[in-house]
């Protein structure tokens, strides 16, 4: 979902989502009764537009002139539809030429070298910077009046704007590698203009051309109310207007003002559904940019858990502290004529402060569960749940509303991308401080000095001066740590971590993930830790969750990940990696084949078609997730159960003696160690109620002075935070 | 023979105050026939080093030579060409993959040739040539790195660099793009310089491996050599670094496995 980006999806269904919206309907619909006018009206008020009524000179609106009649009597309605071919065809006319300047002018760095490039563009930057308006009553007076001497000179004027368009657009493009690819490989720069540049700018520059026209409307129906533009006998809606102004404003000023009707929702017409286009395409993401982190956040809050069906008491075996208990969660999404769905029956709890990770090749629907848990699935995707329980909370029941702020408080998401978390227009301290001061009732400079220390505790180095920077400073490592920041500013009782290394290498990987586990152990915060990769899984976690298809179809304790893994995928997972020990005479493992899409699960298991040990049944009837070992597997064969010969088709030592006496001591430190960490965390929480029950109490009767003492008495009443600095 | 020689390469950012060295003095060889693993982490000038080679970004100091002569930086039939590390930018959204493959082959082919040719490098990656008229959109990651190698190669490169051609895959496909490379390398007896920022997929193609750190080369040497007695501090980070080693959670011997485990035949592509 977040990792597809917007060009890769099919325009025409871009069209459809453009045109989806109230605004966007509307402004096609504009669009098209005005293009209908410019065609068609000259053929059916030409004659009614020249028809004299000389008993009604000047005359205000009427049965028969809904728009009263000018000075020679002829009707002004019929004229302004007349004058709409007119004034149209010389907007687009000049939006023609601005678009070519443009093209010219935002083109010549690549056709004519770098240094001329940098004298074009010192000149463009000139020509941005007068007022558009201005240019084209220059031009409009160097050139004289009359209707193609108006369109060149507001087309000109027009160029500077599309020029700096086309160098962003241009820029954009040239930065991708496929241009250096282009280059690499010996092609010239004019077919890299031609075959490279251009495709790639042009959807954007026909939907700017489209806003651009809107534009050129106005600047043109003013240039002739000034008398520059078109001339008598022709008349645009620019003409018309200064005319009736003239005429008729004294005796009907609502009627004559007709002609400015027509300018405005033309103009707007081609405005608005540029708009709607490029928002749909996403094209003028500069503008936007800053609004996508606090999307993402506020999505958070109000994303609908609501419509997660309604589900009948189950009496499900759920964990009773789990800070997490998930049980049969789907996502599906309306495809087509049908639906398509990508998690397909999901169930695991994550005990306090317990590490579980999430892997699985991408498209197996790891992010859609871990958005769904957030409740950051958007429409039109539905989630549904017979239990999704948050904190003792079902957050499958009751509207989002009712979990905002259980969920804003307590649950902390970090992406792949820091940036869809971080606003790139706002310093990232104020960025942290805003959400403790919104969320966490802290004062401004309390957030403040938190945000600070936050930082100082994921390991920022120099957190104070840092704090004032702005994310693009940061870098890549940092940005990430930053997000984490962002997580731990609340205390989260879990982190969803998806893919946060993935864009990493491996030595900030290593820094990424060291600090994930020092807050875990830290703050007794638990973790679902998402990768496609397991051996990154297999450093963090505790169990581990393997997801193939929209299902989980194996559960294990991290030790048994290496070489005790009962199911074909897991091990076919984990020989993938190649490690320092891969034997380098031959060929690494692959899985054969494609993951399963989820439009097309096939019955049975939906590893079948890929998998060494496929039979008939498999391919039939598909195996439930069930208890084996000290985990789960849904799979006719696993590993360890068969035959000798099973376990040699898929290597590994079999698994056939498994619990071990040493394996079995482990397991039970194991177990009293998450139990000694969830007493220890149950006294935490009890320390903090009470210090918060002292906190209100005082907060009801304090002062400002005595507030100011109590952010100093805070501090201990929240572990973790001195321990946590560096 | 082919082999690449970078001499003493310096390579500028920006200027004055701003200026920023992102490669400082790097002489590296690249004998004919090897594969030459460059490792280091993000910004320690890899990418750029790579970039200057091919002629993307010009050197303030230094030379490049290809079995002692100067690299031409101009026109088609370059004997340098790489591949890079997302596929998803390195190839044209617009263009299918014959177009793109096409578009590098040797200039004065005819249409059926080019389309011959196109069909080889596909054949040559493993994909099948029918997909010639496919857009990227439409095809899967690790099968969009195949196109890009084979654009790469449509070039008849003397010198192939690839530039993190792993990095944004699946580990799935990784395997798969790992051992493609090994097969192309001992089929066509390519030159390579391999980057990566992953010690264990550098172990698994290279003969040499040079280490690069703040833009400089701190250690270069016979890949079992530099991997099994690591001389710079650095270089041991980096090894240490490697996720799966079990360095994190100190579970002790438990997480350290055996060779033989991680070998035995698993299914194969
Ligand atoms: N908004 C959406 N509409 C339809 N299908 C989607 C949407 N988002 C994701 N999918 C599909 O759901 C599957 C699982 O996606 P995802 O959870 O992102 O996988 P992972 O995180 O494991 O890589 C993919 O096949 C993807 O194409
Ligand atoms: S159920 Fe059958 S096909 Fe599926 S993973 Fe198990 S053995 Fe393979
Ligand atoms: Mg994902």
């Amino acid at each position: 979902m977040a990792t597809k980006t917007a060009n890769q999806a099919r325009p025409s269904a871009q069209l459809r989502r453009a045109f989806a919206t109230p605004m966007g309907l509307v402004a096609l619909i504009c669009l098209a009764l005005v293009l209908f006018l410019a065609a068609f009206g000259p053929f059916i008020w030409g004659e009614a537009s020249q028809t004299r009524d000389l008993t009604n000179l000047s005359g205000g609106p009427s049965a028969e002139h809904w728009a009263g009649t000018d000075a020679g009597g002829r009707d002004m309605l019929a004229r302004v539809l007349v004058a709409s071919r007119l004034s149209i065809m010389m907007a687009l006319e000049s939006t023609a030429i601005s678009l070519v300047v443009g093209l010219i002018l935002g083109s010549a760095p690549i056709i004519l070298g770098r240094r001329v490039g940098r004298v074009v563009n010192w000149f463009i930057g000139i020509a941005v910077a007068f007022p558009g308006l201005l240019l084209a009553l220059f031009f409009a007076v160097v050139f004289g009046s009359g209707a193609h001497q108006a369109a060149v000179a507001i087309g000109l004027a027009g160029g500077p704007s599309f020029a700096r368009l086309c160098q962003t657009l241009i820029a954009g493009v040239l930065g991708r590698d496929y241009v250096a690819a282009a280059k690499v490989g010996g092609v010239g720069r004019f077919r890299l203009f031609g075959r490279h540049v251009l495709p790639n700018i042009g959807e954007p520059l026909v939907v700017n051309a489209t806003i651009g026209a809107g534009n050129a409307l106005l600047a043109f129906a003013s240039l002739s109310f000034l008398g520059l533009g078109v001339q008598m006998p022709q008349f645009d809606w620019g003409r018309l207007l200064k005319e009736c102004l003239e005429q008729q404003f004294r005796f009907h000023p609502l009627a004559s003002l007709t002609p400015g009707y027509f300018v405005v929702v033309a103009g707007l017409a081609f405005s608005l559904t540029g708009e709607s286009i490029a928002r749909a395409m996403s094209f003028t993401s500069l503008g936007d940019l800053g609004l996508r982190g606090k999307a993402r956040r506020r999505a958070a809050q109000l994303a609908a858990v609501a419509d997660a069906a309604r589900a009948p008491d189950t009496a499900s075996a759920t964990v009773p502290d789990a800070v997490l208990t998930v049980r049969d969660l789907t996502v599906t999404f309306p495809a087509g004529p049908g639906e398509v769905r990508p998690v397909r029956g999901v169930s695991f709890d994550i005990g306090p402060g317990e590490a579980v990770g999430l892997v699985g090749e991408s498209g197996s629907g790891k992010s859609l569960t871990a958005l769904a848990v957030a409740g950051l699935i958007e429409s039109p995707g539905r989630v549904a749940a017979t239990e999704l329980g948050f904190l003792g909370e079902d957050l499958s029941r009751d509207g989002a509303g009712a979990h905002r702020r259980l969920l804003g408080t307590s649950l902390a998401m970090v992406f792949q991308d820091p940036m869809s978390s971080l606003n790139p227009t706002q310093k990232v301290g104020h960025q942290l401080a805003e959400l403790a001061h919104e969320h966490g009732d802290l004062s401004w400079r309390q957030a403040q000095a938190r945000a600070v220390d936050r930082l100082a505790a994921v390991r920022l180095p120099e957190a104070k001066r840092r704090a004032k920077q702005y994310p693009h400073e940061y870098s890549g490592g940092m940005r990430q740590r930053a997000m984490i920041g962002l997580g731990v500013m609340l205390t989260p009782k879990l982190i969803i971590a998806d893919e946060p290394t993935t864009a990493l290498d491996v030595t900030v990987q290593e820094q990424v993930l060291d600090l994930l586990q020092a807050i875990r152990r830290e703050d007794g915060v638990a973790l679902l830790f998402i990768s496609h990769d397991v051996s990154v899984v297999g450093d963090i976690c505790d169990r581990v969750m393997v997801m193939y298809a929209g299902r989980i179809v194996e559960t294990l304790p991290v030790t048994r990940l290496h070489g005790g893994a009962a199911h074909p995928y897991t091990r076919a997972l984990v020989a993938a990696v190649p490690t320092m020990a891969t034997d380098l005479d031959q060929p690494l493992p692959t899985i054969p084949g494609r993951p399963v899409e989820p439009a097309e699960v096939p019955p049975g298991c939906a590893f079948a078609a890929r998998c060494p040990l496929a039979d008939a049944r498999c391919r039939e009837q598909e195996p439930a997730l069930e208890p084996w070992l000290d985990g789960q597997v849904a799979c006719w064969r696993p590993v360890g159960a068969d035959t000798p010969a099973t376990a040699a088709t898929l290597g590994g030592p079999r698994l056939g003696a498994v619990p071990t006496a040493r394996r079995a001591v482990k397991e039970t430190v194991e177990t009293t160690r998450v139990a000694a960490r969830g007493a220890v965390d149950q006294a935490k929480a009890a320390a903090r109620d009470a210090a918060g029950q002292v906190r209100d109490a005082l907060r009801s009767a304090a002062d400002q002075t005595r507030r100011a003492v109590l952010g100093e008495e805070e501090g201990p009443t929240e572990p973790g935070h001195e321990e946590a600095q560096p | 023979m082919s082999t690449l020689r970078f001499d003493h390469i310096t390579v500028r950012f920006g200027t004055g105050r701003h200026a920023i060295t992102a490669v400082n003095d790097v002489s590296l060889t690249v004998p004919h026939g090897t594969v030459v693993g460059l490792v280091g982490e993000s910004g320690s000038g890899k990418s750029t080093l790579a970039r200057v080679a091919v002629g993307l970004v010009p050197a303030a100091a230094g030379a490049i030579t290809l079995d002692g002569r100067p690299v031409p930086r101009k026109g088609a039939g370059r004997p340098l060409q790489m591949v890079f590390q997302d596929p998803n930018s390195s190839l044209d959204p617009r263009m299918t993959v014959g177009e793109a493959i096409g578009e590098i082959t040797p200039r004065g082919l005819t249409a059926a040739e080019r389309q011959a040719d196109v069909a080889r490098l596909l054949e040559l990656v493993h994909l099948d040539p029918a997909r010639a008229g496919a857009y990227p959109g439409q095809l899967s990651g690790g099968q969009r790195q195949r196109v890009a190698l084979a654009r790469a190669l449509a070039g008849r490169p003397s010198v192939l660099i690839a530039d993190e051609i792993t990095s944004s895959l699946d580990v799935s496909i990784q395997g798969a793009v790992l051992n493609l490379v090994r097969e192309l390398q001992a089929e066509l007896d390519l030159t390579m310089l391999f980057i990566s920022h992953n010690l264990a997929v550098v172990r698994y193609v290279a003969s040499r491996v040079a280490v690069m750190y703040q833009g400089q080369i701190v250690e270069e040497g016979p890949a079992e050599q530099v991997l099994a007695q690591p001389e710079h501090p650095y270089t041991r980070r980096l090894l240490a670094a490697i996720p799966g080693e079990g360095t994190r959670q100190g579970q002790g011997s438990e997480r350290h496995r055996t060779p033989s485990e991680l070998t035995e035949g698993e299914p194969n592509d």
